[in-house]
């Protein structure tokens, strides 16, 4: 079995809950990077915040009550929602949600498998201690699976 | 006088934790029926029996089969299309969008159930409004208003109709020749009242009305072929609803038999369908029959009925209006059906005590229908538009309702009163 931390990315951005919302949206901007996990002082992982709680500050809440939105073929006033400015100097406390994190032993097709069921792109991974060590995108995972399969690829 | 203090007492409780709302509805009637069996077989007024007696089963059917058609045309997109549909007509004008959105929710209020379609319609209204650039209260304070006051006009609008027609022995017919007319006044009233209401915000110009012409109704479709088949069912049910009197079957058969052709001509997975039905509405119905029922076997209603007698001493069109005010009263401020379902053999006795019960199941009608405008939790409609605008800029707040709600509510029980009054001896008919 491979575990997950042959294939996860050992340097891990993070950030404490006590800072802003605008922090992490940096944060995320210069890194180029979808989800950030939030940790304490000893490195454990106390939740996540991600592009799409970021986004869901603009999006009119109501999106989420339809199934779909086809019919509006444009969506005129709503592109030019920003949030509150007041918003982006709250802690990242206030719209952090729990995350699911995997061990560093955890099994590939396992991270995988939680991976989708809870709809994630990335999966930050802990060591025995609870301690955040790395993070894992669908791309790290699936890519490692599938070389387990048909082995690595020589390049060009 | 023990079994009235009793049996009074178990559903004052009921009716109170109900309209605190600390305890869902429908758990509070399912013990307090089951607390009114239990003491009443104790203390001898009231069994089992007499219980599954004072259910009635025409009301749930017709219920039931509503819902099914509902749950059935709901995940087709049609409700969606229709508000898609009325907002592209509107070519982006404000009052054109208001009265476009307002009647749609009102014709389809009148057939269909009132929550489902304001639930429906409201998240597609919002949207529209935030890509044009329009504040949305207005535009849903529109429809949960004009979906409570369409839903008085026919036998199958709103839920104390479907109990008054069923206990009264109305038909379809009925309520298109005396409660149809009234509401179609008290409907213009209630439009040109809230178009004065709304002036200023109907008088914004959209930021981007172009996006009016980028709506592509067709696109909400997502079941076409289940759509048109449900409709035309629908479309024959009314059709039989109102012929029901003259063909002697009753309104719950016609609903009941109409789901089963609509489940036969679309064939969905009936498991999802089944699950969409508000199972929950339909056993606080049937628990609020139980406890109605002990309360009258014990005797609390012919109280009632005894003390309304004296009232019986006014002109007989004075005491109808008293009624529309005192049960609109009522239901501005607490859900309408506890009401109707304990008036309901108030004015069966106060008929068989000789006087004339027919203009009273109007009055009780208007009241219970037109009240529901009154505050911001006087209809389950209201209370959907006011949770879904406290998520954006322009959220409903209470003050908000009582200058734009409350008016329309005294205007359409005015209206109401004074046709009630002026062709009384057809109300008395």
């Amino acid at each position: 079995m491979i575990a997950i931390q042959e294939c996860m990315k050992r340097h891990v951005f993070s950030i404490r809950a006590s800072a802003t919302i605008r922090e992490a949206i940096q944060t995320l901007i210069s890194h180029r990077i979808g989800l950030l996990p939030v940790v304490d002082d000893e490195m454990h992982p106390v939740g996540v915040v991600g592009l799409r709680d970021l986004l869901n500050l603009a999006l009119p809440p109501v999106i989420h009550l339809l199934n779909d939105v086809d019919f509006i073929g444009n969506f005129g006033a709503v592109e030019n929602f920003r949030p509150d400015p007041a918003v982006l100097e709250r802690p990242v406390q206030t719209i952090m949600r729990p995350g699911t994190v995997v061990e560093a032993s955890s099994g590939l097709l396992r991270s995988y498998a939680l991976m989708l069921q809870h709809d994630l792109h990335d999966l930050p991974v802990v060591d025995a201690e609870h301690r955040l060590v790395g993070i894992a995108s669908r791309v790290d995972i699936g890519t490692a699976i599938l070389t387990s399969w048909v082995g690595e690829q020589a390049h060009g | 006088m023990v079994n009235a203090l009793v049996s009074g007492g178990i559903f004052a409780v009921s009716l109170g934790l109900i309209f605190s709302e600390k305890i869902n509805r429908t758990i509070v009637t399912m013990a307090g029926a089951s607390l009114m069996i239990l003491l009443g077989s104790l203390l001898g007024f009231y069994t089992e029996e007499n219980a599954l007696q004072s259910i009635d089963w025409d009301t749930l059917g017709l219920l039931l089969g509503m819902m099914i058609l509902v749950a059935m045309l709901e995940p087709t997109g049609f409700f969606q299309y229709m508000a898609v549909r009325a907002s592209k007509l509107s070519g982006g004008e404000p009052v054109r969008l208001f009265l476009l959105l307002g009647s749609v929710t009102t014709v389809l209020s009148m057939f269909l159930d009132n929550v489902t379609t304001v639930v429906l319609i409201a998240p597609v209204t919002v949207l529209i409004c935030e890509v044009m650039g329009l504040p949305p209260a207005p535009f849903l304070m529109a429809e949960a208003l004009l979906s409570n006051t369409g839903g008085v006009a026919t036998l199958v609008g709103d839920p104390p109709n479907v109990l008054i027609g069923s206990a009264a022995n109305l038909t379809f017919l009925d309520f298109i020749l005396h409660a149809t007319p009234v509401v179609l006044f008290a409907w213009a009233g209630a439009v040109i009242l809230l178009r004065i209401l709304f002036r200023a915000e109907l008088r914004a110009r959209p930021i981007n009305a172009e996006t009016i012409q980028a709506l592509n109704p067709a696109e909400a479709i997502t079941d076409r072929r289940a759509a048109v088949r449900i409709l035309i069912v629908i479309g024959v049910a009314i059709l039989l609803f109102f012929l029901h009197g003259l063909l002697h079957v009753s309104p719950a058969l016609v609903a009941l038999s109409s789901a089963a052709a609509a489940l036969v001509l679309v064939r969905p997975p009936v498991d999802d369908i089944l699950r969409r039905v508000e199972w929950s509405v339909l056993l606080f119905f049937g628990a609020l029959f139980v406890m109605v029922g002990g309360l009258e076997r014990a005797g609390v209603l012919n109280l009632l009925v005894s003390v309304l007698e004296g009232g019986a001493g006014l002109p007989a069109p004075v005491f109808g209006v008293l009624l529309i005010w005192v049960v609109a009263l009522i239901s501005a401020v607490v859900d309408n059906v506890p009401i109707t379902i304990a008036l309901i053999p108030v004015i069966q006795g106060l008929g068989q005590a000789g006087m004339n019960p027919n203009p009273l199941w109007w009055a009780l009608a208007f009241g219970a229908g037109f009240g529901g405008n009154g505050t911001i939790i006087g209809s389950s409609a209201n209370i959907v538009v006011a949770a879904l605008s406290e998520k954006n800029r322009s959220p409903i707040t209470s003050a908000l309702w009582n200058r734009r709600g409350l008016p329309v509510m005294l205007l359409t029980c005015l209206i109401a009163s004074l046709i009630y009054y002026l062709a009384y001896p057809w109300f008395a008919d």
